[in-house]
This record gives structure tokens, sequence and C-alpha cells, in this order.
């Protein structure tokens, strides 16, 4: 946790750094948490100006965790929680490929399983696993992000791939 | 196990190359190689902190103005200002009152140098802001006036309105008693609707609401500011009254005629010698008795 330099982050500047050091990680935490549908990034906004206009009641040390909690309760006035599906990105990459037409249904058929074992997947064990994985975030970091221990992130981690193995590839 | 922690290790980047052989040897790599990569199309999109980081900061800034943080600090501003004015206006705007108390008198200098001697037990008010705009004064009881000379100056009394240009006189205002004498220049007495011009020497007296002429007076002062009272045909009841004030006691009278006209004078300075003067004239007695003081007929 960082140390209490100052009373708060009310100095523009100050704010600036904490705005660079915090909003990636809220953004993909919102998403991996609660998808692409409620707009993670106008959430991560609203939380940083909610921040911003609390700022002096705020120390430096509970920051991260009021930005957080705010956040995710924007999320959560915003819609009851619905099941989350998190889709591929990358869609058009079929389009220049040559591959032949069995390994390109056999991608596809793949990336479905994928999407839906996510799905499947329980919420902290899919906000850490993600983390870990498309962010190649170390267990500690996440462990700070998420203000759990590192241990709990791996069980969460290698919880979340058993589970991805044994709905994919029967294991 | 082993595998277990192999993978563990693999899942948080730490494998060395030894390791990473180890894990190469697993027998499902390929599997877990081909979830790791498709795994990869599930990132979100790149947050773009500096346009974001911009975008809030014009959120901010519309946000605080919205928000009138400005208004906080101008309106304590404002506030100082406000009491500031506030009390200035009152400072200037109040009158300076002076007041005397029994057996008292005072010297007033008057900001244009004209000078009043206020009698016991009276009051006079006046304010020194608006002073060189209009001599303005508000008198209840009794003072003699040196008015340099000037503009109108004017002394307002429960009885009437006395204006002078430059001048000396004398405002005697007590219950059922006003009573003007002009010693110098000349003065203008308004009393309810009538008003008159005096001399120096003559005097316009009202006593019980009625008008008393009298004869003119060859003093060039009234008697009082040499700490001596003097009475020239005055009802008894107007003696024992001034008495009162200049000596601070209470008289109680049986049989006596307070309307019993009285002329003479009386000092400040000694109570007997004072008490011999008004009540020997009269053929009266008087006993004494702390602030006390009896009058009885002989």
């Amino acid at each position: 946790m960082d140390k209490d330099l100052y009373k708060n982050i009310c100095e523009q500047s100050r704010f600036e750094v904490f705005y660079k050091k915090h909003s990636k990680n809220l953004h993909d935490f919102l998403y991996y948490k609660f998808g692409e549908r409620l707009s993670p990034q106008d959430k991560t906004q609203e939380a940083f100006i909610k921040l911003w206009e609390n700022c002096k009641k705020i120390t430096p040390g509970k920051a991260k965790s009021y930005l957080y909690t705010t956040a995710n309760n924007l999320m959560l006035n915003e819609v009851a929680h619905q099941k989350v599906v998190l889709k591929h990105t990358k869609i058009e990459r079929t389009n220049y490929s040559n591959e032949s037409p069995e390994f390109l249904m056999e991608e596809d058929e793949y990336r479905k399983k994928l999407e839906k074992a996510i799905a499947n997947l329980t919420e902290p064990q899919r906000i850490a696993f993600l983390m870990n994985r498309t962010e190649g975030k170390r267990f500690k970091e996440i462990a700070e992000i998420l203000d759990i221990s590192t241990k709990a992130v791996e069980k969460r981690i290698y919880g979340a791939l058993k589970k991805l193995r044994k709905e994919i590839d029967g294991i | 196990m082993e595998r277990e922690v192999l993978i563990k290790k693999w899942l948080s980047n730490n494998l060395n190359s030894q390791e990473f052989q180890a894990f190469k040897q697993l027998e499902d790599f390929n599997e877990l190689t081909r979830l790791n990569a498709a795994l990869q199309d599930f990132k979100p999109q790149e947050l773009e902190s500096d346009i974001e980081l911009e975008r809030l900061n014009i959120a901010l800034k519309t946000k605080s103005k919205k928000q009138n943080n400005w208004l906080k600090p101008f309106m304590r501003i404002a506030a100082i200002l406000a009491i500031c004015i506030g009390s200035y206006y009152y400072t200037t705007t109040l009158n300076t009152n002076i007041a005397t108390e029994f057996a008292q008198k005072e010297n007033i200098v008057l900001p244009d140098d004209s000078q009043v001697k206020l009698n016991a037990k009276s009051t006079l008010a006046f304010n020194k802001k608006s002073w060189e705009d209009a001599r303005n004064l508000d008198l209840n009881g009794e003072a003699y006036f040196k008015v340099a000379k000037g503009s109108k100056f004017t002394v307002h009394t429960t009885a009437g309105n006395i204006s002078v240009l430059g001048t000396e006189f004398n405002i005697n205002n007590r219950n059922n008693l006003f009573e003007v004498i002009c010693y110098e220049g000349s003065v203008k007495v308004e009393h309810n609707k009538t008003s008159r011009i005096l001399k120096p020497g003559e005097s316009f007296l009202i006593l019980d609401n009625k008008l008393v002429e009298r004869p003119k007076t060859d003093d060039t002062s009234p008697f009082w500011i040499n700490n001596e009272s003097s009475f020239k045909s005055m009802p008894y009841a107007q003696v024992i009254a001034e008495f009162e004030r200049q000596y601070n006691v209470t008289f109680s009278v049986n049989n006596i005629d307070i309307n019993e006209v009285f002329s003479g004078s009386f000092a400040h300075n000694n109570l007997d010698i004072a008490l011999q003067a008004i009540t020997i004239p009269l053929n009266l007695a008087y006993t004494k008795n702390n602030n006390k003081i009896s009058l009885k007929r002989e």
C-alpha cells in the first residue's frame, strides 16, 4: 500500500499520476467482471470523477479501494447483475487466412466452446484468470488490485484453468 | 503434483529455462498453448489512457464550473466586505452621545470648535460624520452653547428647535419647563407653531405650556456654568427639581405650595448653605436624612 505522503490527491498532477496508474486496471477489471455491455470505459470515467469530487475526504491510501468500490457500485446500480458473456474482439482475422476450411471451422468451434467455458467460470475466477492470461499480470499484481492474498489469486486462476480444460478438452 | 507446480509457475510467468523444458514435456502442453493463444482474443479494447485522461479533465472542468467551486471563496470575500461596509456605515452614522449624571457637568467641544456646557442630568447627541453638512444636535436637559460662526446650527429638543448662525445661548428643557436665553448674536426659537427671534439678553420661557414674558437680562452667561443656580420668578417646584439634579438628593414637601414663585440662587458646592439659600427666603425649615430632605413650614 502506498504511504500517505499527502493528505489527499486533490492536486491535479497527483491525480493524473493516480489516474495513469489505475485507470487501465480498473477498466480491465470492470470489463472482465461485467462485460462490455455496460461500458466499462464510461464507468471508469465516472468513478474517477466521483473520486475527484470527494478527493478532500479520501486519503491516498483509501483512494484505490474507493475507486473500485465506486466503479463496482456504478455498474451494479445500472442493471441487475446478469450472466456475462465475453466475446472475441477480433472477428475479422479469418479474412486473410489461407487455412483449410476444416481447420477454420474447427477454430471457430473451439472459440465458441471457450466462450461458453469462460461464461461458466465463477466471477472471481474469471476476473483473476483473464487478468493473468490476457494482461499477463503476475499473481502478486492481481492480488494487489483485488485486495486479496496471492495464494487466493493462485487458487482462483488454477481453478479456472482446470475448469476450462475440463469443458474444452474433457480432462 | 509436479505437473500442477509447473502449470502454476507457467501461469505466473515464473518458469526458468529448465522448468520450461519440463513444462514442454507435459502431455497437454499443446492444449495449454492453444488455449492460451485463444484467450488472447478476449482482451478488451485497449484503454487509451491519454485520450481518456483528456476526456476526464474536460469533464471535471465543466463539472467544477457547474459546482461553483469558485463561488465559495467569492462568498467569503463578499461576506467580509459586507461586514466591513456594514460596520463602517454603522459606526459613521452612529451618533456621539454624551450624558451627565447627578451633580455632574461636562464641557464638550464640537467638531467645529463650538462649545457646549452640559448641566447635570442632561444628554446631548450629535453625528460627527454629518456635522460638516448640517450642525444638528439633540438635547435633553440643560446646556449652554457657544456657537462658532458658520452654517445653521440647530438644537432639537422635545419642546422645539432652536437654530442660530453663531452666538451664545442657554437652553433649559425640563419637565414643564422650556427656556432659551440668548447671550450674544441672535437665536431663532421654534416651539409648537410659534417662532421667535431672540436678541442678546432676551429670553423665551414656557412654563406649564404657557408663554411667560420676562424682562431683558444683563447677564453674559448663565449662572450654572459658574456653579450656581439662579432663579428669577420661578415656581418653587423647578427650584427643587434643579436642586435635586445638582446634589443628587430627593425632597419631600409638606404643606408647601410648590407653585409659589421664588427668586434667588444656590451654589453647587455646599449643601447646607445651598439649602439655607432656598429655604430661608420662604421661611421654610429643612431636615436632612442621608439623601432625603424634607421641607416644612416653620
